[in-house]
C-alpha cells in the first residue's frame, strides 16, 4: 500500500461529520480546538467592550456615562469574562489544538467528551451574557465574595447566574485537563520520551494537573455560596457558625493557581517562538521543564496573599509572603535560560518574536510589583487601589496576552495555509505595546495616590483626572491595535502568500504537516528522535506503520519512554455530546430558579448519558469480535 | 524505496488493564472528585475551628447502629466488584454479571439505610453550619453512590442483552474501580460525622 493509498482511506475514514446534525456532532480536536479558540477571541471582545466603557466613565470626575448599577455590573462582568470566559479557555483551545499534532497522534484521548465540554463552555458563556442583557448580570466582583454576594445583601438571581457560570466554565476545563494529560501521557509518538516533548506541551501538562487540583475548590465553593442563597445553608453565615473567610480561602486556593493556569501556557508560547526565531534549541531544556513543575507546585502555596488584610495570623503571613517570594525564582530561572537562547542565536525578528519581546519587558516590570505587593506592608497600604490593578494587568496581559497574540501570528500560517502581513503585524504590536502602558502605567501611580479598585466616578478635587484621561486615551490604541490584527488575519486568510508547510523552519512536529493539517493529521505516524522533533530526524526517519486506516485508530504508547504499547479505537462523530449538553445546562441554570430542576436535571442527564453509552456500545458490538465466555 | 518502517500491526487492539486510555480517563475522573471530597473535609474542619460550640449542642448524638450497618454493607459490597473486577480480565462475563448483581442490590440497599438515617438525623442542613457541611457532604456522596450504582445496573443490564466485547470488559473494570472509590471516599465521612462527635464530645464534659 503507498502513502497516497493510505491517505485517501484516512481522508475517508476521518472524514467530517455529515446530514444535518454535522455541525453539533463534529469531534475533531482541531474543529473543537478552533471553537474554543473563536469562541473565547469573541469573549474577549465583549471583555474589551466592557473595559472600554469603564474607562470612559473614569475618563473625567464626576462623569454621568454609566450608572453606580451598571458600573458594578460591568467591572464584574468584565473580570468574570476575562478570567473565565477568554483566558482559560483560550488556551485550553490552544491546546486541543496543538497536543495532538505536537506530540504525533490523529486526535484526542476522548473526543466526544471533548466535543460535551466544549458546549458546556459555550453555553455556560451565553447565559451569562443573557442575563447580563436582562440587567441580572452579577454585580459584586469577578470574586463575588460573602456576605455582600450572599442571599442579605444582594437578592435577586445576579450571583445565582455567576455561581453557575463557574460550574459551567470549570467543568469544561476539568473535562480538557484530563483529555490533555491522558492524550500527552499516553499517545505520543514512539521515540517521544517525556525528555523530548515540546515545551508547549510540557506547559500544557503542568496546567491540566494545576487545573484537576485547583477547580474541584471553585466549583464547590461558588457551591457552598449558591446553596447559601437558595436552600439557607449557613457555610458563609457567621451568625450561624459560617466563615464568610472561608469563601476567600476555597475561592484563593482556586484563584491563585488560576493565574498559574493563565500564565504557564504563555511560557511554552515564548519557548516554542523563540527557538524557531533564534533558531536554536533552548537553553536548559531539563531546567526549564523543572521551573514549569516548580512553579506548578508553588501556585498552590501562595493562595493567602490576596488575603493579606483579612486579619490572618502574622506566622500565616510571613509564610506566603517568603513563598510568594519564592515563586520568582523559577521564572527568573526561565528568563535567564531564554537570554541565554537569544544570546548566541541568530534572531530573525518577526512578529511572533516582538510580542516575545514585548512579553519580556511588560511581564518584568509586573514581575517586580508582584514581589512588591508580596510584602505584607506595602500590601496593606495599597491593597484594593489601581496599584493592585495596575499590577495584575502588567501580569496578566503581559505574561499571558502578549504571547498569546505572538502565538496567533507564529500559528496563523499553519491554520490558514496562508502568510500574514508582516507590516500589519508589527504595527499592531506597537499600537498594543504603547497603548497597554499608556493604560495601565498611570494606574501604578493612580494607585500610590490612593484611587480605590471599582468606584464609578471621583471628585475632581483628589487630582485624579489627569492620569485616568491619559490611560482611558491609551485604551483606544488597545482597541486599534486589536482591530488592525483581526484586519490583517482576514485580508491574509484571501490574498496572504502561500505558507506551505513550514515557513518559520521550525521544530515541532505540527510543521511537518500541510497547513491547515489534514482531519487525519499524519498520513503515518511519525518516529521521534530528539527534543526538536523535525530538526532532529535523520533523513530517512523511521515512520510507524500498521495502524489500521480503515477505523479511526490510534496507537498508545508507554508514559516513560513512548514505546509503542497497543492500538485502540476512538469514537466517531455523534450527537449525544450536544444533548448530555443541553440537558446538564437545562437541570444547572433550572437550579437556580428552582431546587427541584437539579433532580430533573440529573435524571434528564442520567437518560441521556444512557443513550450516549448506549449508542457507542452498539457500534463496537456490530465490529468487534465477541470475547469467549468460559462456562 | 529503502524506507525504515516501526510496523506497529501486532500490536493487541485495546486492553482491559491500566494501560487503556479509558482506565486514566476514569482515574482523572477520581482524582478530581477525590480533591472535591477532600476539600469537603477541609471545610468541616476548617468551620469545627471556627466554632467552640461544635457539633451544636442542639445536635443529638448520632445513633451509629445504621450508619454502621451501612458501612459495613459498602465494605463487604467490594468483594464481589473485586471478584467481577478479576472475572472482567479472563473475560468471564458471567461471573461479572452475577456479581454485579449483587453490587446492585447492596447499592440500593445502602441508599435506602441512608435515607433512614439522614430523615432522623434531629437536624437540617438550614439550622446551623454544622447542619449545612454534614448534609452537604452526605448528598454529595449519596449522589455518587447513586450514579455509581446506575453506572452498574446499567453495564450489567447491556451485557444481558447484547454481545460483551473487549470495550465492555474494560468498562466492566473502570466501574469496579470507580465503585472502590466511592466506599473508601465514605470513610472519613463515616468518621466524622457519625463517630467525631461522640468523641469531641466526651472530651469536652
Amino acid at each position: 500500500v503507498t502513502q497516497q493509498e493510505e491517505a485517501l482511506q484516512l481522508e475517508k475514514t476521518w472524514a467530517p461529520a455529515a446530514g444535518p446534525f454535522r455541525w453539533l456532532s463534529e469531534i475533531s480536536h482541531k474543529h473543537v480546538g478552533m471553537r474554543y479558540i473563536i469562541t473565547a477571541f469573541i469573549f474577549f471582545i465583549a471583555g474589551g467592550i466592557e473595559a472600554a466603557f469603564m474607562r470612559w466613565q473614569l475618563a473625567k470626575p464626576e462623569h454621568g456615562f454609566l450608572s453606580p448599577d451598571m458600573y458594578n455590573q460591568i467591572f464584574t462582568m468584565h473580570g468574570t469574562t476575562m478570567m473565565f470566559l477568554f483566558a482559560v479557555p483560550m488556551m485550553e483551545g490552544m491546546a486541543v489544538y496543538f497536543v495532538p499534532l505536537m506530540i504525533g497522534t490523529r486526535d484526542m484521548a476522548f473526543p466526544k467528551l471533548n466535543l460535551y465540554g466544549y458546549y458546556i463552555y459555550l453555553f455556560g458563556g451565553l447565559f451569562l451574557y443573557f442575563m447580563f442583557f436582562i440587567n441580572a448580570g452579577p454585580d459584586a466582583g469577578w470574586f463575588s465574595y460573602p456576605p455582600l454576594s450572599g442571599p442579605q445583601f444582594s437578592p435577586g438571581k445576579r450571583i445565582d447566574t455567576w455561581a453557575q457560570m463557574i460550574t459551567f466554565t470549570e467543568m469544561s476545563g476539568l473535562i480538557v485537563a484530563i483529555e490533555v494529560i491522558v492524550t500527552a501521557f499516553k499517545m505520543r509518538a514512539p521515540g517521544m520520551s517525556l525528555n523530548r516533548i515540546p515545551l508547549f506541551v510540557w506547559s500544557m501538562i503542568v496546567i491540566s494537573f494545576m487545573i484537576v487540583f485547583a477547580m474541584p475548590s471553585v466549583m464547590l465553593d461558588s457551591g457552598f455560596l449558591t446553596l447559601d442563597r437558595l436552600i439557607a445553608t449557613h457555610f458563609f453565615n457567621r451568625a450561624e457558625g459560617g466563615d464568610p473567610i472561608f469563601y476567600q480561602h476555597m475561592f484563593w486556593f482556586f484563584g491563585h493557581p488560576e493565574v498559574y493556569i493563565i500564565f504557564i501556557p504563555a511560557l511554552g508560547f515564548v519557548s516554542t517562538i523563540l527557538t524557531v526565531f533564534t533558531k536554536r534549541r533552548i537553553f536548559g531544556y531539563p531546567v526549564m521543564v523543572a521551573s514549569l513543575v516548580f512553579t506548578g507546585f508553588m501556585g498552590f502555596g501562595l493562595w493567602v496573599h490576596h488575603m493579606f488584610v483579612t486579619g490572618l495570623p502574622q506566622l500565616g503571613q510571613s509564610f506566603f509572603t517568603a513563598a510568594s517570594m519564592m515563586i520568582a525564582i523559577p521564572t527568573g530561572v526561565q528568563i535567564f535560560c531564554w537570554i541565554a537562547t537569544i544570546w548566541r542565536g541568530s534572531l530573525t525578528i518577526r512578529t511572533p518574536l516582538l510580542y516575545v519581546f514585548g512579553f519580556f519587558a511588560i511581564f518584568i516590570i509586573g514581575g517586580m510589583t508582584g514581589v512588591i505587593l508580596a510584602s505584607v506592608p506595602i500590601n496593606a497600604q495599597v491593597h484594593d487601589t489601581y496599584f493592585v490593578v495596575a499590577h495584575l494587568h502588567y501580569v496578566l496581559l503581559g505574561g499571558a496576552f502578549f504571547p498569546l497574540f505572538g502565538a496567533f501570528h507564529f500559528w496563523y500560517p499553519k491554520w490558514t495555509g496562508r502568510m500574514y502581513s508582516e507590516k500589519l503585524g508589527k504595527l499592531a504590536f506597537w499600537l498594543l505595546f504603547i497603548g497597554f502602558n499608556v493604560t495601565f502605567f498611570p494606574m501604578h501611580i493612580l494607585g500610590l495616590m490612593g484611587m480605590p479598585r471599582r468606584i464609578y466616578t471621583y471628585q475632581p478635587q483628589l487630582g485624579w483626572g489627569p492620569l485616568n484621561a491619559l490611560a482611558s486615551g491609551g485604551a483606544v490604541f488597545i482597541a486599534l491595535s486589536v482591530a488592525v490584527m483581526l484586519i490583517n488575519f482576514r485580508i491574509s486568510r484571501r490574498s496572504g502568500a502561500e505558507a506551505g508547510m513550514n515557513p518559520w523552519g521550525a521544530d515541532t512536529l505540527e510543521w511537518s504537516l500541510p497547513s491547515p493539517p489534514p482531519n487525519y493529521n499524519f498520513v503515518r505516524l511519525p518516529v521521534v528522535a530528539g527534543p526538536n522533533a523535525l530538526w532532529d530526524a535523520a533523513p530517512d526517519q523511521p515512520q510507524v506503520v500498521g495502524v489500521s486506516t480503515e477505523k479511526r485508530q490510534v496507537l498508545v504508547t508507554k508514559v516513560l519512554d513512548a514505546e509503542p504499547d497497543h492500538l485502540e479505537d476512538l469514537p466517531t462523530h455523534s450527537i449525544w455530546p450536544f444533548i448530555v449538553a443541553v440537558t446538564t445546562t437545562f437541570g444547572l441554570i433550572g437550579s437556580i430558579f428552582y431546587a427541584w430542576y437539579f433532580t430533573i436535571g440529573a435524571i434528564v442527564t442520567g437518560a441521556a448519558l444512557i443513550g450516549w453509552f448506549w449508542a457507542e456500545a452498539r457500534k463496537h458490538a456490530k465490529t468487534d469480535p465477541p470475547v469467549e465466555v468460559p462456562a | 524505496m529503502n524506507e525504515r518502517l516501526l510496523d506497529v500491526s501486532a500490536l493487541e487492539l485495546e486492553t482491559t488493564d491500566s494501560r487503556a486510555l479509558l482506565w486514566w480517563g476514569n482515574l482523572g475522573m477520581m482524582v478530581i472528585e477525590g480533591t472535591m471530597f477532600a476539600m469537603l473535609i477541609a471545610t468541616y474542619l476548617y468551620l469545627r475551628v471556627a466554632n467552640l460550640d461544635w457539633p451544636p449542642s442542639t445536635v443529638p448524638n448520632p445513633d451509629l447502629t445504621l450508619p454502621t450497618v451501612n458501612l459495613l454493607i459498602m465494605i463487604v459490597s467490594c468483594v464481589p466488584m473485586i471478584i467481577a473486577d478479576r472475572a472482567a480480565t479472563r473475560g468471564n462475563a458471567a461471573a461479572v454479571r452475577i456479581c454485579y448483581a449483587l453490587c446492585v442490590l447492596a447499592g440500593i440497599a445502602v441508599l435506602v439505610i441512608r435515607s433512614i438515617v439522614v430523615a432522623n438525623l434531629g437536624f437540617k442542613w438550614s439550622d446551623h453550619a454544622y447542619g449545612s457541611v454534614v448534609w452537604v457532604s452526605i448528598g454529595m456522596h449519596t449522589f455518587h453512590t447513586l450514579a455509581a450504582t446506575g453506572e452498574t445496573l446499567l453495564l450489567l443490564v447491556y451485557s444481558l442483552v447484547k454481545p460483551v466485547v473487549k470495550k465492555t470488559l474494560l468498562d466492566f473494570r473502570c466501574t469496579a474501580v470507580y465503585w472502590y472509590f466511592i466506599v473508601i471516599m465514605w470513610l472519613p465521612f463515616y468518621f466524622i460525622i457519625y463517630v467525631a462527635p461522640l468523641l469531641s464530645r466526651k472530651e469536652r464534659f
